[in-house]
């Protein structure tokens, strides 16, 4: 008998405790009630202590187990009217600059989304009229009553603001929804004014509001550079090496660097040193993965909150003077004075944007900003092209506009919806997917005997790997996924087909059991190989290319093709050689 | 127990001429097909409507079952239907693609009725997204004549008289949105005992831009495997393996469009399924027919390859009918999407199985007597010269 037969057994028991154990909390959350299934904290106090985390669990998509369905409205009406009086105001300020009509009073109509100006002298309303057709080409006259001359917001542009203002709430909303992590989550547009979010398995309807319904909170804040804090609070206490926080200075500033969020913040609190009026805030570096965090940097910043994004009025990002991209950000009136009060005060300090508790970036204010413009220059990071600069700049004014949405959003319904393929449909699925399982291992056992059973448990030990695999990669299963599930098996069942028509070949030439088992396992080896690896090449393709539905054919490909050649060539040839060689069998049955 | 007793002998490659003739004209008739007809595009790529309705509390409970099979009696095979709220509430978000019920087909047929009224009626060209259709006639019409007409293609909202221009009489014939054929297929005699609480307009799931990175993603990866199949076995049997896998994708959208059944995000699934099936066999194959060139050096190629097929036969027969069997139970208890989904991998399958030996392989001989003979061309020319 082969030595090295001792450690395949081993490797192949092994990798077997191995994959039941990882579906410990997948099993688990199938056995709690659909309610609590998606309960992570739940599932952890249920699971055994020896269980891997309860994080390490298969979750099934919006199609197969349905989730959280809300209606978000966008009031684009509120939005337009208060973008009528801006552009009123706007106008009564561009007249003055140009000194035409005197002094221009406005107002607006918000039922009919008109301005009107008022000249002092009804001879001027000719001269304010084609001043404003020519320079407001958003407005569109309407008539002259004296000294009233009235213009209405054009048929076009409240078609394409309500467009737009649909647009961005969808992209925000999706971009916050996509750094909750929740996978395979379905937003689409609805109507004229509302965006359908569809949540998988999410069951908690009041936590699914908070997240998506809360606008999204822009903060200002100093940062508290007077003290070097974090250089104090690292010498004070030196972490610990496996917590992986790291002192780094950037731009000259001592900060705190780590990968795990919690780990960072546990280790501040600890220090006891952050003052009442202090807070310590993250930054999230965002890694090649879009929406997840490589690490995390800390930001000691002060309690006060002096000025909040709704006083914005509007962002953009662009290629400034110096080339250097840079976003250009706008408040409105109020915020205007408060923003050249707040930067007179604090020159010379850094001043952290703040995104929903997130620090976003902290530029340094170089100067008084006076005109209720501010300006973020993306120049300073060494490394970087100006592409790429530019990139981080439109970034930046997306998440400066998502804070500031371009109409409210409120939300119409929250409720809880069934597997989107159909629940009775699923049930029915998994029964027939069952049968047919169960029809394709009864027949396998018939056919082969002795090697089709072998050829059965292989087939179960790659579907418990693959699921297992699933599981630690925190997978979301959905119909696609099934597919590729249901093709790996396919083709594990076609390798051993393979394998097992080989070795009656070889009996049939009158060789012995031994032999035909070798030989039949040689000579098949190299035609599974070569199909196993066109598959797989073909899989590694789709994932990398495809998104959504195609991606999550390619990931259970990927994964039951590899775990498909470990169990159809090594599991079945250890258990073979086993009833072979190990007892020294004259026949073999297949 | 063995399916094939004894070593078989069948002339599977003598035949190829006619199935290469036959598989070549099916494809291109299904390519035709789906560039004039198109799909039946589901909600996932076009959007549709959603309709919401909740069922009057009654003695017996209605669930998604009884929702989906009134669909069903009446025709509507592709709505999917989900439960919304308590199972208490009977509330269901019924979803159907496209928004009206004027579509390239129900145009044809309702140009066709209109006929009946008088040939000189002339149909303009139809408006798909608002539903509406223009005709003229030299003659006026009776607006119910027409209503009747039209309706027995489609839900009509109204026809409306636009006017007369050059003694030519303009009618528009407003179709009904797919809510209203929603919820007729819902009533039962004529009844409804439910509420239709909202219905909407839902914008598609996969736009046009994920829609061309699938297909991109989808030819790099045919790439891939022409190349890898080159470097393991020859060139010549690249492009037989890429164009087996393309015709079994071929014809698997052939059943889409002839079926007529909503081609969505689970079509996608089922396609790949087909596509990495059809890999698989024919490298199976191949593999064989390489190993047998060495054994049997010198014989002709479709000889080698009439051998490799019959040799792998019982394999062939229950690969395809073990994969065929899983798909049994799905086939008899699946409905809806579900069963879409298995009859779409059967046909797969059966195509797959097919392709293998008169796509792939055909392709490759024909290489190789392409090779031979510009071998025999090079060394030769003047025999050559003689056979032509």
């Amino acid at each position: 008998m082969d030595r090295s037969w001792g450690w395949k057994v081993t490797m192949v028991v092994g990798v077997t405790l191995a994959s039941l154990w990882l579906l410990v909390p997948t099993y688990c959350s199938f056995q709690m009630p659909r309610e609590q299934r998606n309960d992570l904290k739940a599932l952890q106090g249920s699971l055994p202590g020896w269980a891997p985390d309860a994080k390490y669990r298969l979750n099934l998509g919006l199609d197969l187990q349905g989730g959280i369905h809300m209606v978000m409205r966008v009031d684009t009406r509120t939005a337009l009217q208060k973008r009528t009086d801006r552009r009123g105001m706007t106008m009564v300020n561009y007249l003055k600059e140009q000194k035409v009509g005197g002094e221009v009073k406005y107002a607006s109509d918000p039922d009919k989304l008109q301005v009107t100006l008022t000249v002092p002298e009804a001879g001027q309303a000719e001269a304010v009229k084609n001043e404003v057709e020519k320079n407001f080409g958003d407005f569109s006259y309407v008539s002259t009553n004296g000294n009233a001359v009235v213009f209405a917001l054009r048929e076009g542009s409240v078609s394409q603001f309500r467009t737009d203002a649909l647009d961005q709430a969808l992209l925000t909303i999706r971009k916050r929804i996509d750094k909750w992590g929740v996978a395979e989550a379905d937003i689409r547009k609805q109507g004229a004014d509302s965006i359908v979010i569809s949540l998988p398995g999410r069951s908690d309807p009041e936590k699914a509001k908070e997240l998506v319904g809360t606008t999204a909170q822009l903060e200002f804040r100093m940062v508290d550079d007077t003290v070097a804090f974090f250089d104090d609070v690292y010498k004070a206490v030196p972490p610990t090496a496996e917590s992986g926080i790291e002192l780094v200075t950037d731009d000259g500033f001592p900060q705190l660097q780590a990968k795990d969020r919690q780990v960072l913040l546990d280790y501040v609190k600890a220090s006891g040193k952050v003052p009442a009026d202090r807070e310590v805030l993250l930054e999230c570096r965002e890694g090649a993965k879009k929406g997840t965090c490589d690490f995390y940097r800390t930001y000691y910043v002060e309690k006060t909150v002096p000025l909040t994004g709704d006083s914005l009025a509007g962002a953009d990002a662009s290629i400034g003077q110096y080339n250097e991209a840079e976003v250009n950000f706008t408040f409105d009136a109020q915020g205007g004075r408060d923003f050249a009060d707040l930067t007179e005060k604090n020159t010379g300090k850094r001043m952290a944007i703040v995104l929903d508790g997130v620090v976003n970036s902290a530029p340094r204010i170089n100067e008084k900003i006076p005109n209720g413009r501010g300006r973020i220059t993306m120049g300073r990071r060494a490394g970087k092209t100006n592409d790429e600069l530019l990139g981080e700049a439109q970034t930046l004014s997306l998440v400066l506009k998502a804070g500031a949405l371009p109409a409210p959003v409120t939300t119409g319904e929250i409720r809880q919806v069934g597997a989107s393929l159909g629940d009775e449909l699923i049930k029915k699925g998994a029964l027939a997917a069952i049968v047919g399982l169960a029809l394709v291992i009864l027949f396998m056992g018939l056919y082969y005997k002795g090697a089709g059973v072998i050829a059965d448990v292989a087939l179960v030990l790659n579907g418990l790997l693959i699921l297992a695999f699933l599981a630690i990669l925190n997978a979301t299963l959905t119909l696609p996924g099934i597919a590729g599930f249901v093709l790996t098996l396919g083709i594990a069942v076609d390798a051993n087909v393979l394998i097992n028509e080989r070795i009656r070949e070889e009996l049939r030439a009158g060789k012995s059991a031994r032999v035909a088992v070798d030989q039949g396992y040689d000579r098949a080896f190299w035609t599974i190989f070569d199909a196993h690896v066109t598959t797989l090449i073909a899989g590694i393709i789709l994932f990398f290319a495809g998104t959504g539905p195609v991606r999550g054919f390619a990931t259970t490909l990927i994964i039951g093709i590899i775990s498909s050649l470990f169990t159809s060539i090594v599991v079945t040839r250890v258990i073979t050689t086993y009833t072979v060689h190990g007892r020294n069998a004259q026949t073999v049955s297949v | 127990m063995e399916i094939i007793k004894n070593k078989t002998n069948i002339d599977f490659i003598g035949k190829r001429k006619v199935a290469l003739f036959f598989s070549t004209a099916l494809n291109v008739a299904i390519l035709v097909g789906i560039a004039v007809a198109g799909f039946n595009w589901g909600i996932d790529f076009v959007g549709g409507t959603v309709v919401e309705l909740q069922f009057k509390p009654s003695a017996t409970k209605v669930d998604a079952e009884t929702v989906r099979r009134r669909a069903e009696s009446s025709g509507l095979h592709d709505v999917s239907v989900q439960g919304i709220g308590s199972p208490d509430e009977q509330s269901f978000l019924v979803r159907l693609g496209g928004t009206t019920q004027l579509t390239k087909e129900t145009a044809e047929a309702a140009d066709a009725a209109l006929k009946n009224l008088g040939s000189d009626v002339k149909v303009l060209s139809p408006d798909l997204d608002n539903g509406i259709l223009n005709f003229r006639s030299p003659r006026k019409l009776e607006l119910d004549a027409v209503k009747a007409a039209v309706g027995g293609t489609m839900g009509v909202k109204e026809v409306r008289e636009v006017g007369e221009v050059a003694g030519q009489f303009e009618y528009q014939v407003v179709a009904s949105g797919m809510a209203e054929k929603i919820t007729e297929a819902m009533s039962v005699n004529g009844g409804q005992d439910f509420e239709v609480r909202r219905t909407e307009y839902v914008g598609p799931q996969v736009g046009k831009q994920l829609r061309n990175k699938g297909v991109g993603s989808l030819l790099y990866a045919i790439l891939a495997i022409l190349v890898y199949v080159a470097f393991r076995f020859d060139f010549k049997f690249a492009p037989g393996a890429v164009m087996a896998m393309l015709h079994d994708a071929i014809m698997v959208a052939g059943y889409y469009l002839v079926s007529r059944r909503e081609f969505n995000l689970t079509s996608i699934a089922a396609l790949l399924t087909v596509i990495g099936y059809s890999v698989n066999d024919t490298i199976v194959i191949y593999d064989r027919i390489r190993e047998e060139m060495v054994k049997y050096k010198g014989k002709p190629l479709p000889e080698i390859i009439n051998i490799a097929v019959n040799d792998t036969l019982s394999r062939t027969i229950l690969t395809s009918g073990v994969t065929a069997l899983s798909l049994g139970g799905l086939l008899i208890f699946g409905v809806g999407e579900i069963w879409d989904f298995s009859m779409a991998m059967l046909v797969g399958i059966i195509v797959g199985t097919y392709s293998s030996v008169y796509i792939a392989s055909p392709l490759t001989i024909w290489l190789d007597e392409r090779e031979a003979a510009k071998a025999k061309g090079h060394a030769a020319p003047a025999q050559q010269e003689r056979t032509a």
